[in-house]
């Protein structure tokens, strides 16, 4: 680390991170403006500038792959400056993959072990696909008649299919077919069916004009070699219209694009259009010519994140050392050196103050914006939104707020996964949601808050809400619940449902119609943040997925408590309570320890004998419970001694423990010792997992 | 000497003809690891053990705010154990994962330069069933030391 190549590397790491990142919002910028029908040269200028500037670093360290990768799509970024390309979303999609593939080109610089070579490869060969068109000045796809709507909205594959068709000297036919809504399913496989033995069916998208409420009209795309007179043999109907489409000679103009009827419609239907996601335009308007420049242009420093925790264990120790000066003033006094003792008082009594700015400003340099994970997940939307065909809105605000930057890392997988299910799920689709008058364009919003000393996210989507009658059903026959317990349960609980483990896989998750994929392990990681999730839902208005977040992993609160002789800390974030443990109420089910609080049943866990540290001078003594939860599931965890709460830093356990369950790391207690964090997921998940199931088979048989 | 070139690629970094060692004790017989991978001799600092862990794990503890693992190295090579005494220390490794962490050994004695003529290589010792820890045998004059491989003991 202290070698100075090192640290320039380090910079050189950072740096071209940065630029990453901004070239990737200046993307979601204009996959914006691509929507908003107004292409912005600029955005296109900065993203050629940002580029630019990666080449130049890249040349500077040495990294040829990403100079390579750099220098090739500055080619493209030119060719699209200059109009020579014109600006298509699936263009952007390969813009968008080489965003990805630059990280990957950094993680192989950093790990040896990493080979992003074929990426980079096959990303060249992707520009050079793009570039080809370039060079012939427009696309075979071009040559033709095609609704540049159409066009607008081929998925990369469907794309390629078009072209090879072309290129193999297929004819392209429209077909327009109306369907009937109740049986659309079923006509449309039909449909493709007798298409396939004429041809390859390369996409189809409905037209958003229909005749009646109950019809949809669908154009399909079709590459087939037969001509028009026996297609209409083949295939014509009263539903379906089938056109040739012409090939034509004018050229397309460059430069810019042309929505469909279609696709201005459902434009235009956006409401709210100044709340749009519009946050991604970068920095001023600076002239090209500034690019040229590697000079930083913020007055930041990038700061390894393991130097502040250093710095907070530092902090951490003079903790330790104003705790002497306080004993060591003490005892001036004691001893009669009143004036030395007063004034030592005096000099604690400061060095106590500087030292807790200290911690604060510490904590502070932590902070990182949740935009950073906001940005990214702007891009899956736009990505899941194509793949599943639907129109998305994403708001976000609050993208400001500022969060703990271990937290920010590890929030975005749970997020990103909330987000795909509320597309996937929430999300009715197009037609689904204008048969019941909602826009056509489902709104996810994303806010961010702080709240006292956490962070609120809220996503909330638009959508048909969880239904939640299929929900317990679904809970039922994966027998997570009794049926005769379903009637009881409060609405809160069972929208709790959707963090069963196992409760819907993906397969089964269409039928459900609702959330629950892999949201248990959503739940999880989030509970490893030390947050909470809260699900709120309407039927047919909306869901609203709620996370509670500590501001800081630096320092949590924590409950200390002593078993087998030795202190642990439970972090407060999963204990309910805590109370005097009674041995008299404790009743055993199934082998199983439990006691009833409340009307309701606690399962009991003998921590001292789960982590083997059994103390015998504690036998006979009083102990406690401390009830530890995690979502819906609680545990009453018996210890020897509690000794109240304390604010403590976590510090992880090395790799060499990593084999050793139930940990959620270690902490500095003072006084030179250290003591063990429970990880209350983990102990909960081992304690009820094996025997809960045996137990609700029991429940089954007996009910 | 060519064996022993492609030894020192496979562990030892070595400087021309010498190299330092640290000499400690273990169950009452000298053993050794190359100084450079030392960072630190400590007295044992409280230790807390860790439930469920392996059993050469004695616990954690913190130095200058670091989280340390500390392993018994008698137990890691399975050598006999008796009481600790004051004379106790740990010795700080940093394995190659980048963890530090403390093997406590039952004395430190000194450091010792040795030739490479005084260091016989494991693989050309006799038998050949050494365990995986063992470098070779040093010989400073009059004494028989233990090399140990501290790239296996720590990688867990």
């Amino acid at each position: 680390m202290t070698d100075p190549t090192d640290k320039a590397r380090e910079e050189f790491f950072s740096e071209a991170q940065e630029i990453i990142e901004t070239l990737s919002k200046n993307l979601l910028a204009l996959d914006a403006s691509l929507r908003e029908e107004f292409s912005d040269p600029g955005l296109v200028n900065e993203a050629f500038r940002a580029v630019h500037t990666l080449k130049g670093l890249a040349g500077l360290f040495g990294a040829a792959s990403m100079g390579m990768l750099s220098h090739r799509l500055e080619d493209v970024l030119d060719a699209l400056r200059l109009g020579r390309i014109e600006l298509t979303p699936s263009i952007l999609d390969v813009l968008f993959q080489a965003v990805e593939v630059y990280g990957k080109v950094l993680a192989a610089e950093k790990d040896p072990d990493e080979d992003a070579a074929p990426l980079v490869e096959a990303m060249l060969a992707e520009f050079d696909r793009i570039g080809a068109g370039a060079t012939r000045d427009q696309s075979p796809t071009a040559e033709y008649d095609l609704d540049p709507g159409l066009l607008a909205v081929l998925t990369e594959y469907e794309e390629h299919r078009l072209r090879t068709n072309i290129e193999n000297k297929m004819r392209l036919y429209r077909l327009r077919v109306q369907f009937d809504l109740a049986t659309i399913d079923k006509a449309l496989e039909e449909m493709k069916e007798r298409a396939k033995r004429h041809g390859e069916i390369i996409t189809y998208l409905p037209t958003g004009e229909t005749a009646s409420v109950d019809s949809i009209e669908l154009d399909l795309l079709l590459a087939s070699q037969d001509d028009l007179a026996m297609l209409i043999g083949a295939l014509g109907a009263d539903n379906v219209v089938i056109e040739e489409i012409n090939r034509r000679n004018a050229t397309v103009m460059p430069g810019t694009i042309k929505p469909a009827p279609m696709l201005r419609s459902r434009a235009t239907s956006l409401p709210g259009k100044d709340e749009e996601l519009q946050p991604l335009r970068m920095g001023d308007d600076t002239g090209l010519e500034a690019s040229g420049s590697l000079k930083s242009l913020t007055q930041t420093v990038r700061v390894d994140i393991h130097k502040l925790d250093h710095l907070m264990n530092i902090v951490g120790e003079l903790a330790i050392v104003r705790g002497a000066l306080a004993s060591i003033s003490e005892r001036l006094r004691e001893e009669g050196e009143r004036q030395l003792g007063a004034e030592l008082q005096r000099l604690h009594r400061s060095f106590d103050r500087r030292l807790s700015e200290m911690q604060d400003g510490i904590l502070e340099v932590r902070m990182v914006p949740l935009g950073q994970v906001f940005d990214r997940l702007a891009r899956v939307v736009r990505q899941i939104s194509r793949e599943l065909s639907k129109e998305i809105r994403l708001v976000i605000t609050g993208a400001d707020t500022e969060i703990d930057k271990l937290i920010v890392e590890e929030l975005s997988d749970p997020l990103m996964h909330m987000i795909r299910n509320a597309i996937d799920h929430g999300i009715e689709s197009i037609q689904q949601r204008q048969e019941v008058g909602k826009p056509a364009a489902g709104t996810i919003a994303l806010n961010a808050f702080q709240k006292g000393n956490h962070v609120m996210i809220e996503i909330e989507d638009d959508g048909r809400g969880i239904d939640e009658q299929a929900l317990i059903e679904r809970a039922i026959k994966s027998r997570k619940i009794a049926s005769s317990d379903a009637k009881e349960l409060s609405r809160e609980e069972v929208l709790n449902l959707i963090f069963l483990p196992g409760l819907s896989t993906r397969e089964e998750a269409g039928d459900l119609s609702g959330r629950g994929v892999g949201m248990d392990i959503v739940k999880t990681n989030i509970s490893k943040l030390g947050g909470v999730i809260d699900v709120h839902s309407e039927a047919g208005i909306g869901t609203k997925m709620t996370i509670t977040l500590p501001i800081t992993l630096a320092i949590v609160s924590a409950l200390l408590i002593r078993v087998g002789g030795q202190v642990f800390a439970v972090p407060l974030s999963s204990v309910s309570e805590a109370l005097a443990f009674d041995a008299s109420g404790v009743h055993v089910v199934d082998g199983r320890e439990v006691m009833t609080l409340r009307g309701a049943t606690l399962p009991l866990c003998r921590l001292d004998r789960l982590l083997r540290v059994q103390d015998p001078a504690a036998a006979g003594m009083r102990r406690f419970v401390v009830v530890a939860s995690m979502g819906t599931r609680r545990l009453g965890l018996i210890v020897d001694h509690l000794y109240g709460q304390q604010d403590i830093v976590i510090k992880p356990l090395g790799r060499s423990l990593a084999d050793v369950r139930g940990f959620a790391g270690a902490t500095d207690l003072g006084d030179q010792h250290v003591g063990l964090v429970l990880d209350v997921g983990a102990l909960i998940e081992e304690v009820l997992t094996g025997s809960e199931l045996s137990r609700e088979r029991k429940m089954y048989a007996d009910g | 000497m060519a064996e022993i070139v492609a030894h020192s690629a496979a562990g030892m970094a070595r400087r021309r003809g010498t190299r330092d060692f640290l000499v400690f004790i273990l169950a009452g017989d000298l053993y050794a690891v190359g100084l450079t991978r030392i960072r630190e001799i400590l007295s044992p600092p409280p230790i807390t053990p860790v439930p469920r862990a392996k059993p050469a794990v004695i616990g954690v503890c913190s130095v200058r705010g670091l989280l340390v693992t500390v392993m018994d190295l008698r137990r890691r090579l399975h050598v006999e154990e008796q009481p600790l005494t004051r004379r106790a220390r740990i010795l700080l490794v940093e394995a190659q994962s980048g963890e530090v962490v403390g093997l406590m050994v039952d004395e430190v004695r000194h450091v010792a330069r040795l030739a490479d003529s005084e260091i016989e290589m494991a693989t050309s010792l006799l038998g050949g069933d050494v365990s995986e820890h063992v470098i070779g045998i040093g010989r400073p004059v009059g004494d028989v030391v233990v090399l140990l491989n501290l790239s296996t003991i720590v990688s867990a």
